[in-house]
């Protein structure tokens, strides 16, 4: 019995110095410029960008793991691919040291919630007759389900934050993913660490902005056309396409991205990411308007600071995301501040033409699956939508809130 | 049962010491955990001989309860002088020391916890407090220093003293220390010596052996719960040569508490 042991033991230190030979050892204990000890440093060599350099930041703050093993198995034990992932993202991106609370707000914003387009499906389909309070979060947690929510899970599912990231393939491959939805670039060379940034561009904001308002694609001047590429030119589709393979034709684009600005260029952190309250609808949430720029001190309706307004030798300028100045003209004093334009809106005016969607009717076949976004799995009953056409036309002017705005149908 | 496990505390009490004198070449007590992580990451067979060291340590621990509890059932006590049978009872919370500065040593989020605990504790025993910081901890002025030294003499110590007993009645075989040297080896080999990254949280648990004084602690003064309640089985073993029934009642009540208070610190 006792030999048997002896000849474990020798087998056993065979094995160790076998297992010695095999493994590559760090050169020396890396360290953050904190002083941190970040031993991931010994075999990756990614390099995200500058405020979350690997040299002070390192990988683990955001990506948990083991920082102080460099064997693969006890390095990765409990990893986080995606720090951003709002399920994670209070103790990743919201740690006290780095961005205290913004997840917490984040998930209270609009975004996140996707509050607004849950209340008006059930509201306008007979099932509440006062603001739900379902929640994206609260559909993942109970599994609550329903017709309008059943529509909501299938069709528009993808268009939130607690989306996972990279789940699945196409064109939702790269939605959602909680921070990252917004402040990712992806890396050109391949396996590079993707850069996260303040200056979001403008294809992260049209991966959702692009339904509905398609407020994404007008700004940049894309018109969602008919969904047969027409007219033809040169023997091919007279249209682009976008992801998800909708053809879109070229329009003039709005003043702003002529100049190049950006959505968060006027569409500041309170509004996208929240202050904390927890809103029903999107025009509750937004509070930048024209006027704060144009004619107006800088500041929201709220009273929030726009951070790129500025006075420039007693001019008013605007610092875009890029650092370029661009002056700021003030409403015309005749066209825009006669008394009689007194209820328009600026809208009304200066969009003279708007893409707009007809006889939008859905169709829900029972016997056929689809997929349900929220819980993943495929489930019975598939919605297909249909529209009667698109215009590229006119607005139509209405009445809401005591002044005269566009009604577009969308 | 008796001799093995008498000479299964010896044994591994010996490899601990020489894995042990073997780590301490490329530890750094100014930079305790920086170079507790080189002996892991940089230092050829250092984590092997770190966890061989690590799990000796336990192995000890636990074989010398067992072997207490022994002596305790077969009634050893009244077999040899009291004040041979102090000494002897002596080297369990010394055990027990040694391994509590282990952790604390390596300075990592349990041992760096656990050292400031101990010195919180440390200074809540009156008159004597402050002195008994001074000799054994004080961590926040003046690094694991003090824990360190204590590490490395306290094991000379018990394990001259502990050898002394056990060599004047027979020498250990080789054989016996191949074997236990063969399980603590086979041990390391199967989980890493423990090792945790500072981090952005609100619970740390200390050692083990530590979780039940740590759960204490929720209830009780620092006094009571970590200096108090610990030390009430040591006094019952040292009573237990002169009121045996009511010393042995003492400890079953006590390693009952302790256990429940253990359970509910690791569920945590």
């Amino acid at each position: 019995m006792k030999k048997g042991f002896i000849i474990l033991g020798i087998c056993l230190l065979i094995f160790v110095v076998w297992r010695e030979t095999q493994r590559k050892r760090a050169p020396h204990v890396f360290l953050t410029t904190s002083g941190r000890i970040e031993m991931c440093l010994a075999c990756h060599q990614e390099r995200p960008s500058k405020p979350h350099a690997r040299e002070v930041v390192g990988c683990s703050p955001c990506h948990n793991g083991q920082p102080l093993r460099i064997d693969k198995s006890l390095a990765h034990k409990n990893l986080i691919f995606n720090a951003g992932d709002l399920h994670v993202a209070d103790s990743s991106c919201g740690q006290p040291a780095c961005h205290p609370r913004r997840p917490e707000w984040v998930k209270k914003s609009l975004m996140a919630t996707n509050r607004g387009i849950i209340d008006t499906l059930r509201r306008y389909w007979g099932e509440a007759n006062k603001p739900c309070p379902d929640t994206v979060e609260s559909l993942l947690k109970s599994g609550k389900n329903s017709l309008a929510l059943d529509y909501f899970r299938k069709l528009c599912g993808s268009c939130h934050l607690w989306f996972p990231r990279g789940k699945y393939q196409g064109f939702l491959a790269q939605k959602g993913g909680g921070c990252v939805a917004c402040h990712l670039v992806p890396n050109k060379k391949p396996k590079g660490h993707p850069f996260l940034t303040l200056n979001i561009p403008i294809r992260n904001c049209a991966r959702c902005h692009n339904r509905s308002g398609r407020i994404a694609l007008t700004y940049q001047g894309l018109y969602e056309a008919e969904g047969y590429g027409t007219p033809y030119l040169h023997g091919d589709f007279g249209a682009d396409t976008l992801l998800d393979g909708r053809f879109v034709q070229h329009i003039p684009p709005d003043i702003h991205f002529k100049k190049g600005l950006v959505c968060v260029d006027c569409h500041i952190k309170e509004e996208t990411m929240g202050t904390g309250k927890s809103y029903v609808h999107m025009v509750q949430s937004l509070e930048v308007q024209c006027t704060s720029c144009h004619g107006g001190t800088g500041h929201t309706s709220k009273g929030h600071i726009i951070p790129g307004f500025k006075k420039e030798k007693g001019r008013s300028v605007f610092i875009d995301h890029h650092q370029k100045v661009h002056p700021l003209k003030p409403p015309l004093p005749i066209a825009c501040r006669h008394p009689v334009h007194k209820n328009l809106s600026c809208q009304a005016c200066h969009n003279r033409h708007v893409p707009q969607c007809f006889g939008c009717h859905i169709r829900r076949v029972a016997n056929e699956k689809q997929l349900d976004k929220l819980s993943g799995k495929e489930t019975p009953g598939a919605w297909e939508e249909f529209r009667s056409y698109m215009r590229y036309k006119t607005p139509t002017l209405g009445w809401y809130k005591n002044k005269i705005v566009i009604l577009v149908p969308g | 049962m008796t001799k093995w496990l008498s000479w299964g505390v010896t044994a591994t009490l010996l490899i601990a010491t020489l894995s042990g004198i073997i780590i301490s070449y490329p530890y750094h007590e100014e930079h305790p955990l920086i170079s507790t992580v080189g002996i892991e990451t940089v230092v050829p067979f250092g984590d092997f001989f770190r966890a061989l060291h690590y799990f000796s340590g336990q192995l000890t621990l636990l074989l010398l309860w067992m072997h207490t509890v022994e002596a305790l059932i077969k009634r050893r006590a009244q077999s040899r002088p009291w004040w041979s049978w102090s000494i002897l009872i002596l080297s369990l919370p010394a055990i027990l020391f040694i391994l509590f500065t282990g952790y604390v040593i390596r300075d990592d989020e349990t041992g760096f916890s656990a050292g400031r605990i101990a010195e919180h504790l440390a200074l809540s025993i009156p008159w004597v407090g402050k002195y008994m910081n001074h000799l054994f901890f004080l961590v926040s002025q003046d690094g694991v220093h003090r824990p360190w030294l204590i590490h490395v003499y306290l094991t000379g110590l018990v394990l001259g003293g502990t050898g002394l007993w056990h060599f004047r009645l027979r020498l250990l075989s080789l054989l016996d220390l191949g074997c236990w040297a063969t399980i603590c080896t086979a041990l390391s080999l199967v989980w890493p010596a423990s090792l945790v990254a500072p981090q952005e949280t609100t619970l740390v648990k200390g050692p083990w052996f530590f979780l039940g004084v740590q759960e204490l602690l929720r209830y009780l003064p620092p006094f009571w719960a970590g200096i108090a309640y610990p030390s009430l089985p040591v006094v019952c073993l040292f009573g237990y040569y002169w009121r045996p029934r009511l010393a042995t009642l003492s400890l079953l009540l006590w390693a009952l508490s302790y256990g429940i208070f253990l359970l509910m610190g690791a569920c945590r």
